[in-house]
């Protein structure tokens, strides 16, 4: 008996070298994406230090103020006035103490010590040193009561 | 004539391999999207005087704060002036902040010969003109705080507040 041998095969393609290249560099961009710093606003042109290292210890309680200026895609300002910047929404530094009220009444509302929360003061290099110092003094105020700062900076290496 | 089956008693059950490719890719894209390189941020910490600033000056009595005055153009923003404790530094920041750093060194050691626990006693008071830009903030604070020698470290003055607020000009 004659047998027929098969005139269209398919040839099957090995997957598993380009599977374990896949695996690799989806573990790769999986380890390198950091959504910690989703809080960091691209507006805010930081200044550079060498010492500026990130801390060894993530703090529990922190809240992170965005004080830049309104920039075009190329980074040049438009509106020479700093801003906080929550998301879509800014305010001026006198015009902050609310959100900031609405910030200290979350933590005493949940039960955290004032005295455990970091204010992070994410400035501009460009921005003015008295109006961080104001908004220094408007986070001690009463009624906001916030007694921890921490200033941000860019990790320079040379 | 008999065709003998070889591969029976051991049939290999194929995975299909393609939902899974299809995930991995999905996420592969998601991650490769989502990306965004960031320099790395560090901070400094700030002890700041409750209430009214006034009051700081009289915490430790025995050991009057470290005084760094920053004085600054009031056009421009610029640094004028930088001195330690009096003593100036000049004005162009390459060179004020390595000679602040080196000054705030000397004074360390000086400190660390009188008492070991005084150097965590020991304050810094900065005093920017309310116009400086803070860039240079940051490099007195750094400046402060320690140095750099081989990829490490050396802490200085942890303790770092600022002055009061210095009417614009």
């Amino acid at each position: 008996m004659r047998i027929k041998s098969a005139s269209s095969t398919i040839p099957e393609v090995d997957m598993t070298p380009m599977i374990d290249v896949v695996f690799q560099l989806l573990a790769f961009f999986m380890m390198i994406s950091n959504f910690e710093q989703s809080e960091a606003d691209e507006r805010v042109s930081l200044p550079k230090d060498q010492l500026a290292k990130p801390p060894e210890n993530k703090r529990e309680n922190s809240v992170v103020l965005n004080f830049g200026f309104e920039r075009d895609k190329d980074g040049k300002v438009l509106d020479p006035n700093p801003y906080l910047f929550f998301g879509d929404e800014k305010f001026t530094v006198q015009s902050v103490a609310n959100r900031l009220r609405q910030e200290s009444q979350f933590y005493s509302t949940i039960g955290t010590d004032l005295a455990d929360v970091t204010i992070e003061i994410r400035a501009d290099q460009g921005v003015k040193t008295g109006m961080v110092q104001e908004l220094i003094q408007l986070c001690q105020e009463e009624g906001i009561g916030f007694q921890r700062f921490a200033l941000k900076a860019t990790q320079k290496v040379e | 004539m008999k065709i003998r089956n070889r591969n029976a008693g051991t049939t290999k059950i194929e995975v299909p391999m393609a939902p899974m490719i299809d995930v991995v890719f999905q996420l592969l894209i998601f991650f490769m999207l989502t990306l965004k390189i960031v320099a790395p941020e560090g901070d400094f910490s700030i002890n700041m005087p409750l209430g009214v600033p006034s009051q700081s000056a009289v915490t430790d009595a025995d050991l009057p704060p470290f005084r760094v005055r920053m004085e600054a153009d009031p056009q421009t923003g610029e640094l004028v002036q930088l001195l330690f404790n009096g003593n100036a530094l000049g004005n162009d920041p390459r060179q004020a902040f390595p000679l602040l750093n080196r000054e705030v060194m000397r004074a360390v050691e000086a400190l660390k010969a009188t008492g070991p626990g005084n150097l965590d006693k020991q304050e810094v008071e900065i005093d920017p003109d309310y116009g400086l830009k803070y860039e240079y903030i940051i490099a007195a604070i750094s400046s402060c705080s320690g140095r750099m020698e081989n990829g490490k470290v050396i802490p200085f003055i942890s303790k770092i507040k600022f002055a009061p607020i210095r009417q614009e000009q």
